[in-house]
């Protein structure tokens, strides 16, 4: 175990301790916050309470445990990458089950009361089930979030011919092809016309949809599920809108998050969809802070307010929430909501900013090829980047994302924008 | 603690011969030797990059291990730390291919290796004293060399000529 961790576990008593800091959750944003915290304050106790058995884990990777091709022990987060400070004291199993902000304290299922004087709420986000879903109580029914659950998942592979996966959000796909490689059937239902619909519109997915095609995934799109069919050993089959039916021994739901902010009933933390937060990534309790999934934050210049569902905006955040409870004062700077990088099957693609411009006045340039696709959106003037896709290609996708989130006029780049062909080359002899 | 080098570009030296290129590719190969390195599959990569810039601008980048990476802190795996001379390093075995840093680096330096679905970067060449790249520059236009020393020269090296400049 990396020398710098200490853990403890459900029924560790907690009566009447206090910690100078509190951290609920214990993933992205939570540990993030923790480590920087190590960076500006050497002494003050760092307490970081997590509702899961298992010690921090980097979650975007679980899908690797369906496929057998990871196991847990080599998804440990502490000690690897940034999180490598010490005395970080982190407690599973530890359930917050409520917060008196005019106390300072919170209290811990089964096992007492804890004071801070900072807290920070990193609950992260959990899988919606959408409750027109009838039926969804039944094994062989997984919404992968969690080890735990991507371990139940790689068990009830084994009794399984043919998955369905309802949704066909990124989270879905990953969990998807894991099954794929296991030699599983699986066929996606998908109610929009296309996949990946958040991230891109269906005329720019059609790259994907071939690699997908090719890797055996099944796909049927514009439909929905409306009950799971299930007897005693748990789900067999999917019961679909327009009539049909599909027999498997395994569902996966994919319909997105919600923000796990239940254990704040009744205090006065301003709750709109997530926890609401200043540009000091503060919320409207005294000494509190938000960051991560858990988090309403804002769109770079805009200020428009968003919630995003990312790894690298939630330890983003997570790192400024950190410095500000250490008290060095530091402004977020917002983020993109969607700000996506991956690889389907064998076609890498970065989506980033606006992406969706169907009906809205934006000026849009696509190019395609046989292997590669490229969007990119401008604002009306067409005198600034707002946001790319890139698809097959997706070389120095990070200047323009720079470009995107600093809102750099780009008239004197734009030709290399359309081409891509935009390098850093151009910033460091002064074309941009 | 000395001060850790860094590896410096002087754009107005580069000819674009792309020496560096190869020799960075020879330093990564299993050969170590040119002609072992052509014939070797996968072909070894080469980790900095000359780009061009219209009209005859040629322009060296290669990874800077930024003091906030943020490569670093987006990495999805925890595959990319910092070692104790300050440099970024990438686990090949921890990366997933997810190509989250290649969306975050602002600099283009992250090569993707299709063939093995990893990313790649400059490490500083571990096994030798001066970056492979840097000794085989024939212009200078690769430097290795700490920060306080680096830009001490600059600064005499732009009042020279500022000062020839004002002489006329
Ligand atoms: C399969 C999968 C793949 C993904 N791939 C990517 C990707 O490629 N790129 C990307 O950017 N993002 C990806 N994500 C999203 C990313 O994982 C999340 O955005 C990120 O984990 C959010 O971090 P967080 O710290 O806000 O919260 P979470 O990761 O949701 O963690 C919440 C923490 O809070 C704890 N908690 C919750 N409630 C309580 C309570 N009441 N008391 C105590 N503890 C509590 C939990 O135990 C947990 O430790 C993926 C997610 C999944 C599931
Ligand atoms: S890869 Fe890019 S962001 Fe990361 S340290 Fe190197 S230059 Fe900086
Ligand atoms: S491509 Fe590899 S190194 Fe880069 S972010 Fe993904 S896992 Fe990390």
């Amino acid at each position: 175990m990396y020398p710098g961790s200490c853990f403890g576990r459900k029924g560790d008593n907690v009566t009447e301790e206090k910690s100078k800091y509190i951290i609920v959750g214990a993933s992205a944003a939570g540990m993030a916050a923790a480590h920087t915290i190590r960076l500006h304050d050497r002494q003050g106790s760092v307490t970081v309470l997590s509702e899961e058995p298992d010690t921090p884990y980097f979650r975007p990777l679980i899908p690797f445990v369906v496929s057998g091709k990871k196991r847990a022990e080599d998804m440990v987060l502490s000690g690897c990458g940034p999180y490598t400070g010490r005395d970080i004291f982190v407690r599973t199993e530890a359930r917050v089950e409520s917060v008196n902000t005019a106390e300072k304290t919170v209290s811990v299922q089964g096992s007492g009361v804890l004071a801070y004087e900072k807290i920070l709420f990193a609950t992260g986000s959990r899988p919606y089930i959408p409750p027109e879903i009838k039926g969804t109580d039944t094994k062989g029914v997984f919404a992968l979030r969690t080890l735990a659950h991507a371990r139940n998942m790689a068990k009830r592979v084994k009794t399984s011919d043919h998955a369905v996966m309802l949704g066909g959000g990124l989270l879905n796909l990953k969990a998807a092809f894991a099954l794929l490689e296991r030699g599983l059937k699986v066929t996606l239902v998908v109610y929009s016309p296309e996949v990946l619909s958040q991230l891109m519109e269906p005329e720019d997915a059609f790259l994907i949809r071939k690699a997908m095609d090719t890797a055996g995934l099944k796909i049927k799109t514009g439909c929905a599920a409306t009950h799971i069919i299930s007897e005693h050993t748990g789900v067999t089959g999917v019961a679909l809108d327009h009539g049909g039916e599909m027999s498997c021994r395994m569902v996966c739901i994919g319909k997105g998050v919600r923000p796990n902010v239940e254990f704040l009933n009744g205090t006065n933390v301003w709750i709109d969809g997530g926890i609401v937060t200043d540009r000091y990534t503060a919320c409207s309790a005294p000494d509190a802070f938000a960051a991560g999934d858990v988090a309403v934050t804002f769109k770079p210049g805009s200020g428009d307010r968003i919630m995003t569902a990312l790894w690298t905006n939630a330890v983003e955040m997570g790192r400024c929430a950190g410095r500000n409870m250490a008290g060095v004062k530091t402004a977020y700077s917002g983020t993109l909501g969607i700000l996506n990088a991956t690889q389907v099957a064998e076609e890498p693609f970065v989506s980033m900013g606006v992406v969706h411009t169907k009906d809205r006045d934006f000026e849009v340039y696509r190019h395609a090829t046989d292997t590669t696709y490229r969007k990119v959106v401008f604002n009306p003037q067409g005198t600034r980047l707002m946001g790319a896709v890139f698809i097959g290609d997706i070389t120095n996708a990070g200047l323009y994302r720079y470009v995107i989130r600093g809102k750099m006029p780009v008239m004197h780049i734009k030709r290399y924008i359309m081409d891509h062909t935009l390098h850093y080359g151009h910033v460091m002899t002064g074309k941009m | 603690m000395s001060q850790p080098k860094e590896i410096f570009v002087k754009t107005h030296r580069c000819v674009g011969c792309l020496s560096c290129t190869i020799a960075c590719a020879v330093e990564h190969s299993k050969s170590k030797t040119l002609f072992g390195a052509i014939s070797e599959t996968p072909v070894p990569k080469s980790r900095v990059y000359v780009q061009w810039v219209e009209p005859d601008g040629k322009v060296p980048l290669v990874c800077r291990h930024c003091e906030d990476a943020p490569c670093m802190y987006a990495c999805i795996s925890g595959a990319i730390s910092r070692d104790e001379n300050g440099v970024v390093i990438t686990d090949t075995d921890k990366c997933i291919g997810c190509w989250t840093c290649v969306m975050v680096c602002p600099y283009g330096v992250i090569g993707r290796h299709l063939e093995e679905h990893k990313a790649y970067r400059c490490d500083r060449c571990p096994d030798r004293e001066i970056p492979a790249c840097v000794s085989a520059c024939p212009t200078g236009a690769l430097v290795y060399d700490t920060v306080d020393s680096f830009s001490a020269k600059v600064r005499n090296h732009v009042s020279r000529e500022l000062l020839r400049a004002e002489r006329g």
